[in-house]
Formats: C-alpha cells, structure tokens, sequence
C-alpha cells in the first residue's frame, strides 16, 4: 500500500525538472522577476493609479535615459569593473549639448556627436587608467566623478544663465524633445534600440563575448590569449558614450543645465544593475537583467516621491534596496552550484523482478565458474578504457580510450600498437561498415565514421528536440553504442540526456528513463529518436532477421527487441526481463546467438535502495558521493543467449582479478575479445569449439550464421 | 517542545544527532599497511581471543582453543562457538560460549557453568577477565542477540549490554547497564576497569558505583579487545570502520528494518570483518575498480586496524590493513617479548607485528 502511493508519487511529481531548471542560465533572471511582481504588487496597493497607463507613460521619457546609463553601469560590471563617473558624464554631457545648441547654435548632429564625443573622452581616460595601468575601478571613477563634477559646476557658474535660453529652433530638436515614435519617447526608442544591439552585441558577437570572459576570470582570460587591458578600456569608453547618448536626451527634454543634473545617478544605476541580478563580481549579467533592474528602481523611487517621504528618506529607502541585492547577489552566486548539486540527483521508484540464481553449483544458467581467469590480455597498462574493441578485416584490433584516441592493435600478436586516429572524445560503441569504415559513438560528440584514411566525418551529433524537455536534449551528451540496419541506417543509443560520461554511474541512482534510441539515414542526413524514456538503453545488435534489433536498458537489466522494418515494424517487446545484472553490449556470437556483457551486477541492498527513492534522495544529500551506494561493477560476466532470450552459455571472471567490470566482448575467428571502460586491458579467450573462420563482418554479408 | 522541534529539525536537514560524519583517520591514525606486511603466524580460521595462559599463549577458532606456540595443538574443543576467553593466574580459563554460557576450566572452580546473571539470561559474553583467581569480570554486548548476531544488534541500535562482577559461586552483581555492545576489558594497574563500548566508538572507565567516565571517543571504527601494553597504556583492536554509508543507513530505519527482514546478513550495508568476496554485497562509487585495481583509500566496510594508546588512554600508533587488503576484522591483539600479535578474524590469520614496526 505504502508502496503504490510511493509509485504513484515519483510516477506524477516530476522531481528531476527542478535540478534542470536550476541549471539553466535564465535562471538568473528569476529572483529579480520576482522582485519586480513584488514591487508592483506592493506599491500599486500602497499608490492608487500607479499602475495605469497614464502614471506608467509619465515615466517612459525618464526611463529611457535612465535605461542608457543602467547600460553603460552594466556593461563595465560585465568586464568585472565599476563606473562610479556616470552621473558626472551625464552632467557634463547635458552641459555641452545646452551651450553648444543655445550658445553657439551649433547644428544639431555635429552637437549630438561633440556630447558623444566627450563621455567618450571621459570613458577613455577612464579605460586607460583602469585597463592599462591597472589602477582600482572603484577609486578611479570616484576620482573622475569628482573632477568631471567640478568642471561642470565651473561651467555653469560661469554660464548657467547664456546656457538655458533658447535662440533657434531647429526639427530635430524638437522631434526629439516633444515627438513619440510607436507610442514611446524617441529616448525610450533609443534606448531599447541600443539595449537589442547591446544584447547581440553581448551573446552573439565575439568582443562581447571577450568582455564576459575578462570580467568572469581575468587571469583566464589572458591565458586564452583575450586582450584583457584593452577589453576593459573599452567596457569604460561605451559606458561613458552611452552616459553621454542620456545627457543628450535629458538637455532636449528639460533644457536645463542646474548643479544637481545627474547627482546621484550612480547609485541609482549600480542599484538597478545589481537588482537586475548583474554580479557585482563581473561576467555574470546580461541586458535583460539590466531592463528588469531599471524598471524596478524607476518604479521604487517614482513611488518613493509620490509618497512623499521626508528628506533623504528615498534615498535611505534606495541604499537599503542596493544593499538587500548586493547580498542577495552574493549568497545566490555562493550557494546556487551548491542548491543544484544538491536537488540535481532526483531518484525515482522502481521495482526489478526477482534477481536469477548465481550460485556456483545451482542449475542456474548463470552459474558462477572461473572461465575468464586465464585470459591472454592485450595491451596491459597501456590503454585507459577500452569500452567496446573491434575488429577488422585484417584482424586487427581497435578500441577507443578515454584521453579520446582509437588506438589500433596490430594483428597477430597484438603487441604493436598505434594510434588510429584521435577523436577528441572517448570513443565508445563501434561497428563497421560494408564499406570498411568505422563507425563509432563518440561520448559528448555523437556519432563519427572514420574511413580506412583516417580521416573522421561527424555523421550526426544532434536530433530532433522533445517538446517537453527543460533540457535541451537536442544534442547529444551520451552517444553510447550503435549498429548499422542492412540499409544503411545507424542505431544508436543515447544513454542518459541528464549526465555526462565522468557521472555516467550516477545516472543509476535515478533509474529513470533518461535514455533514448536514435536513427540516424546516411541517404537523408536526417537524425530522429525512435524509442524514448528507456533506463540507459546501451548495447545494440542487429538481429538476423534484417529488420530489428536487440537493446539492452542498462538500469532496467532487460533485454528487448525493437522492429524498425517489416509487419511488426515500430513496435519492441522485452526479450529477457530480469538479469541477474546490469547488461551492456551485445553482439553477435558465431553460433547463431548473441553475446551480451554484464557490466556490474545486482545486489540484494540496491535492489531494495531503487523502490525506495526517498532514502536514495537523502543519500545523495548527505552522503559523499564517494561513498553513494552503486550497482556492484567490481564484478562482471559475459552470457550468451539465443533469438529466444533463453541463456545458452556463462563466462564468469569470479575474483575481478582481470576483468572487474566488462562493458563488451566481441567474437571474431575463434576467440572473444573482452574490454572494460574503466579497465586497463583488452582480454582474449579462445572460446573452445568455436568456429575458426567466423567474424562479424561475414555474418553482417549473410555469409555465417 | 523546543527539543522535539530541533531533533525534526536536524532529521530533516542531517545535522546534529543525525549528521554522517565521522571522524577522519589523522594524526596518529594516519594510515600504513603495516599489517598487510606483518608476518603470518598461523592460518586458522577466524582467530579469536588472543590470552596468555599458564600453558602458553592460546586463541581461539571457531569452536576450540589452540596453543599458538605449538603450532596448532588443540587444547580444548566445545559445543559451540567461542566468544570470549580469558585465563586466570592460577591456571583456570573461562570461556564464553555463543550458545549463552560461561565455562570455568582448571582452578579452583572447575567445571563451572554460569548460564544466568542474577535472574537474567546470559545471551553475549563479549569479553571475559579475572580480577582474581574467584573473580570474573564479565561483558555482555546485548541482552537480546548472541555475539555472532553483533551485525543485527548494530543495526537495530542495541543499547542493552552490560558488566558484571562475578564472584565465582557467589553472587553476581551488575556493574553498568545500558551499554552499546561493550566489547573488551581491561584491568589498569591503577585498579580502573576500562571497557571498550563498541556501537559508540569509545573506551570508558566503569566505577564502582556504576558510574561511567568517558576516556576516548570519536574513534574512527568499532572498538574490540583492549590488552596491556608495557611501560602504561593499552592495545587496542579495532574491527571494523565506520563509514558515512552506514551511518546514513543506521538513522533510516526503514530502510534498515526491512533489509533485516529480508535480505541476508551478509549482504547488508553494514560494517563487516572479511573483505568483499561476493557480488552481492554492496558497493559505494568509490571503491570501483579503476584501471584493474582497488584504491587502498576507497570507503569500505572492513578494515584492520590496532592502535597503542598511552598512559592516558590517547592513541599514540597505529596498524593498518586498508581497503584493497584483507587481513580485515582484527579482533585481539596481545604484546609479547617479540613485538604485537594480532588475530584477523575476517583475514583468517594470526600475525606478528615485528618489534623494528612498534614504536
């Protein structure tokens, strides 16, 4: 009873979208959200009207300018600085567009470019100082704050009443003073337009890149070969131009040039980057966080006036909001790896059949014996992770290692080798064929065929993405092993869309079906999933038939068969349902059955663990993962079972002394050639009364059984 | 209230009481693989209770005692399996037996057979010592699970031993109850009885009012049999470690309950004295076979381990058999004038650590 609604509970909560969730980057962006609906909710209840279109609309031409200086306070937080002097620059540049337009009547364009200009000017002395000569962010901009300041306070003094009256009039001016464009304020137009540039500029484009990348890590940065010092001046020359771009539009709406323009817009920046969820740290942020962070601040401090709240209480109110996100923006920083790490793993309920007898002297197909003991190995200490060897038609032996070769044995003896050809990838399962290429699952890559020159082709590495996956499970994380139909067509597994290989095992604590089955048609190039949600579906082998093949589901120790041609086409049904342990590869044996590797094997205490996911959870959270309960892989064996299913032949390695865990075999001219993906060895066993002349590729034509 | 909250509270989270952290192997404890390398004595299987006798130095296997310096020479066979053994200077030995009973044979009182401590049913004789030639100190680990069910009595978080003082044909008188399997005695010359209490990782001190004193704690596996050490202080066995997996296991009693219902003992998440032999015994992530070999450093759940504790009972030294060994469940251990012999009874061997490996 407790059970079923155990069952029914992990059958209905789907627990594992919230670790994916978590793992995404827009993530970010959710606490600000939040922050956002809580302030509009809170303030529309306390201000009556706030939340209509008119009291919204009052603040579209403040918001544009100020969205233009969150930008330039953005982007220089991006590069893992501050720019403390956008409000001078904003002053200044508000300063110089009034007197170069009033004073002197300047045309308009060539004002605008002058204004630019000088926050440019002022951005790059910043630069400089900052990026070249390595000097503290903080203090210098603090420094330019002060200096810019004063000079347009001088200026002003000196000219504040020639500087405010207005001797021409001009169209430009006035469209861009008065006009609206699609509703909003030719500012606000600006401003997105250069926050849509900005976000290309910062996802898409590869200097914006660079900034992400000096501001995550510098030292990185420059040992990637990034410009480091001249991304960083850079970062300060836009953040002063886009200030500027603000003043531009403050001067034409207000016309005023007062000592207190742009006091205080610093913190009103930094405290709308930061709410947005920049990281004051640099590298984490992006133009979408700096919007949400405008807004709320806009919103905060218009309410704050309506209010009426006594002297400096807005601005106590505003340092409280800053310094409310600037921890928050720090413990979510520290602790997010720390919350995903921990609700990532999310088991699920599943019950196995009964586990077969193993016992050494029981009637038991699977009786334990010592076969294996006195294989012949190859290439001992020498390679790392032969997960499944082959064979070709030389005889010569290949497997794939985890530093990402295929390394080639070299018939008859094996005792050369050489590497074949280097993929970048641990290469996983492989086949040939008919045309003598090798084709091979490469984990984290996706599918290559490597022809007799060497030479490796990405046949397909991405298909057709689920609707209802958080994970984007378009590409391919966990390619796994693969045969070729008659027709051509490669099959091959996908072993989890949750895991990559270094955590493949921990795949085995959800045993949920995060696995799938993938066609890919060389005619086509097209990739598609066939079968989805299996329990780290692995080996498969085609049948004789010429129209299905068998598949093993790792966690759900079963066999089945799928038909992907002929009457029973589309459909699959479970050969062996329950293995004593957790099968692997299959492929064909010279008698007309099929070889299957038993990777690790059940025991009594994870069989119990897997109808129990709230004990596997609490695990997880507690437990190092060092010491997590795991399937038994230190053992292993290789059966033989026939088109029925029913097992036809046992090879045990009983102490792991050689073969601790067996991810394949493969059958070629008498003998069986064992690997192990985290084994240091290939093991060759002559299997007694096998026929001499029998290989794969023979029994691929038609030729064998 | 308030505490009932806190202990939700830490259930929840696995902080306090139920946090799975045990203590690191530092220190004196650093590990070696000195016992992997020490001298095998004797192949016998499961060696046990290492005591010096009038007759010489005897252990014992399964249900005899052997002569350790004459080979194999049986000195006495028994019914049932032997748990406890000890020798008294006047000749006589006791001998706690599996099935419930205490034996004397030889002195005084020979032939007597105690079945009962003042009403109660003897069940674990854990540990046996004479004060005097009349007087048997007695350890019994559980009041409900014989010795060789001491993985059940972990697992169920048996807190039912206790420590008796047995005047020989008198009159027993308890000396402490409510012990968490107390596994080995020793008699301080400084007339302290220190009892190893095993499912607490920690030596104490009993008084004669039966009041306990805490003397070493946190150790990092399940404390055996003490022996005297020369020149002050104390040997002591350790036989298993314990381990966060475990841990874990003991604070999920559901779990627990129902992998005792029904799953063999042999297979259980649980500590053990001989290393993995079978497939179906569970594995932890770490101890995967990499590259065709174990890690001597993986988390396991049987190990050998003696440590020398000084005057003042803090560990001082220690030996070491690590996971990829197998000389694992060191029960006793006893110093003679050649260096430390030692009993792995899940390794099924007597060895000797060499005086040039002693301190």
């Amino acid at each position: 009873m407790r059970e079923t609604l155990t069952r029914l509970r992990y059958r209905l909560v789907p627990d594992h979208v919230l670790g994916e969730i978590l793992a995404k980057n827009w993530i970010d962006n959710a606490i600000p959200f939040v922050i956002l609906l809580l302030t509009l909710a809170v303030l529309g209840a306390l201000i009556p009207g706030l939340l209509t279109l008119g009291g919204l609309s009052g603040l579209a031409p403040q918001f544009g300018e100020w969205l233009l200086v969150v930008l330039a306070m953005t982007i220089v937080m991006l590069g893992g600085g501050i720019d403390l002097s956008v409000g001078s620059v904003f002053a200044l540049s508000n300063f110089v567009t009034l007197a170069l337009v009033n004073m002197l009547g300047w045309p308009i364009p060539l004002v605008m470019l002058i204004a630019l200009a000088c926050g440019a000017a002022v951005g790059l002395v910043n630069g400089v100082l900052v990026g070249y000569l390595r000097l503290r962010a903080f203090l210098t901009t603090l420094v330019t704050l002060i200096i810019v300041r004063s000079v347009v306070d001088m200026l002003i003094l000196a000219y504040a009443v020639k500087v405010a009256r207005p001797v021409t009039r001009s169209a430009i001016w006035d469209f861009i003073s008065f006009r609206h464009v699609l509703g909003m304020p030719v500012s606000l137009v600006v401003a997105l337009t250069v926050a849509i540039a900005g976000h290309v500029f910062l996802t898409r484009l590869r200097p914006g890149w660079q900034i992400l990348a000096v501001g995550g890590s510098r030292r990185s940065a420059y040992n990637a070969g990034l410009p480091v010092r001249r991304t960083v001046a850079m970062t300060y020359v836009v953040s002063g131009t886009l200030a500027a771009a603000a003043g531009i539009f403050y001067a034409s709406r207000l016309n005023a040039a007062g000592s207190d323009t742009g006091v205080g817009m610093e913190v009103l920046a930094l405290t709308a980057a930061v709410v947005g969820g920049n990281s004051l740290g640099g590298g984490r942020g992006s133009v979408f966080k700096a919007l949400l962070g405008t807004i709320i601040v806009l919103i905060v401090s218009n309410s704050l006036i309506r209010l009426s709240l006594p002297t400096g209480g807005s601005s106590l109110v505003l340092g409280l909001v800053l310094l409310a996100a600037v921890a928050i923006d720090v413990k979510w920083l520290k602790n997010r790896g720390k919350v995903l790490s921990r609700v990532y793993v999310s088991p699920t309920y599943m019950k196995l059949g009964r586990s077969p007898e193993t016992g050494e002297h029981s009637s038991s197909p699977y009786a334990v014996n010592d076969r294996l003991r006195d294989v012949e190995l190859i290439g001992l200490g020498e390679i790392d992770g032969p997960e499944d060897p082959i064979l070709d038609a030389e005889g010569n032996l290949y497997s794939g290692t985890r530093q990402g070769d295929i390394i080639r044995f070299l018939a008859p003896d094996y005792r050369r080798k050489e590497v074949f050809v280097h993929t970048g990838g641990h290469p996983l399962g492989m086949a040939f064929d008919r045309e003598g290429n090798l084709v091979t699952c490469v984990a984290g890559m996706g599918v290559y065929r490597i022809g007799p020159d060497r030479k490796a082709v990405k046949l397909s590495d991405q298909t057709n993405r689920s609707w209802f996956s958080v994970i984007d499970d378009s590409r391919m994380r966990l390619a796994d092993d693969l045969d070729i139909a008659p027709d051509g067509r490669i099959f091959f597994s996908e072993a989890t869309i949750r895991f990559d290989m270094s955590e493949w095992m921990v795949d085995a604590l959800e045993s949920r079906g995060n696995g799938r089955i993938i066609s890919f048609d060389p005619r086509s190039g097209s990739t598609r999933t066939v079968i989805s949600k299996l329990r780290f579906p692995n080996g498969i082998c085609m049948a004789r038939d010429g129209q299905s093949f068998f598949f093993a589901e790792t966690w759900g120790c079963s066999i089945s068969r799928y038909w992907f041609d002929g009457p029973k086409r589309g459909t699959h049904e479970v050969v062996i349902p329950d293995l004593p342990g957790y099968p692997d590869n299959i492929n064909r044996a010279s008698d007309g059955g099929y070889w299957l590797a038993l990777v690790g094997m059940r025991t009594p205490a994870f069989d119990m663990a897997l109808r129990k996911p709230g004990f596997r959870k609490r695990m997880v959270e507690r437990v190092a993962p060092d010491s997590w309960l795991f399937p038994n892989m230190n053992y292993g064996c290789v059966v033989k079972f026939d088109e029925t299913g029913r097992i036809t032949d046992c090879l045990w390695d009983r102490r792991g002394t050689n073969h601790p865990m067996i991810t394949s075999m493969r059958e070629d001219r008498g003998w069986l050639y064992l690997g192990g993906v985290s084994n240091n060895r290939i093991g060759r066993y002559r299997i007694p009364g096998a026929d001499p002349e029998w290989t794969a590729s023979a029994s691929y034509r038609g030729d064998k059984p | 209230m308030m505490a009932a909250f806190s202990r939700w509270y830490d259930r929840l989270r696995g902080a306090g009481a139920f946090a799975v952290t045990t203590p690191p192997m530092d220190g004196a404890l650093q590990p070696n693989q000195a016992i992997e390398a020490a001298d095998l004595l004797h192949a016998a299987a499961a060696p046990d209770n290492l005591v010096r006798s009038a007759v010489g130095l005897l252990f014992s296997s399964g249900n005899a005692i052997l002569r350790l310096d004459s080979g194999d020479e049986l000195v006495h066979r028994f019914d049932a399996d032997i748990s406890a053994l000890a020798a008294s200077p006047d000749g006589a030995l006791a001998i706690g037996l599996e099935s419930g009973r205490v034996l004397i044979q030889g002195g005084a009182h020979d032939g007597l057979s105690i079945d009962k401590l003042d009403g109660r049913p003897l069940v674990c004789p854990t540990a046996l010592a004479f004060d005097d030639a009349s007087t048997l100190i007695v350890c019994l680990g559980s009041s409900s699970n014989a010795p060789a069910r001491w993985k059940r009595n972990l697992m169920q978080q048996g807190a039912t031993g206790s420590l008796w003082r047995v005047p020989l044909g008198g009159k027993p008188a308890c000396l402490a109850d409510g012990l968490a399997y107390p596994n080995g005695i020793l008699l301080a010359p400084d007339g302290r009885l220190v009892v190893s209490e095993s499912w607490r990782s920690r030596l104490v001190t009993i008084e004669a009012g039966g009041r306990t004193t805490m003397l070493l704690s946190d150790l990092p596996g399940y404390p055996s049999r003490l022996a005297p050490r020369a020149g002050g202080g104390a040997w002591l066995a350790v036989f298993a470690p314990r381990g966060q997996l475990i841990e874990f296991v003991l604070g999920e009693r559901d779990y627990c309950d129902e992998m005792m219902r029904d799953i063999e003992e042999e297979f259980w998440i649980a500590p053990s004295l001989t290393a993995p032999h079978s497939f179906l015994e569970p594995l932890q992530g770490g101890a995967l076979k990499q590259l065709g070999m174990l890690k001597p450093w993986a988390p396991t759940r049987s190990f050998g381990l003696v440590l020398a504790l000084d005057a003042q009972f803090r560990p001082v030294a220690s030996w070491h058999s690590r996971a990829d060994g197998t000389r694992h469940g060191i029960t006793s251990c006893i110093e003679d004038k050649d260096g430390l012999l030692i009993t792995s009874k899940g390794g099924d061997a007597v060895l000797r650590l060499g005086p040039e490996m002693l301190p």
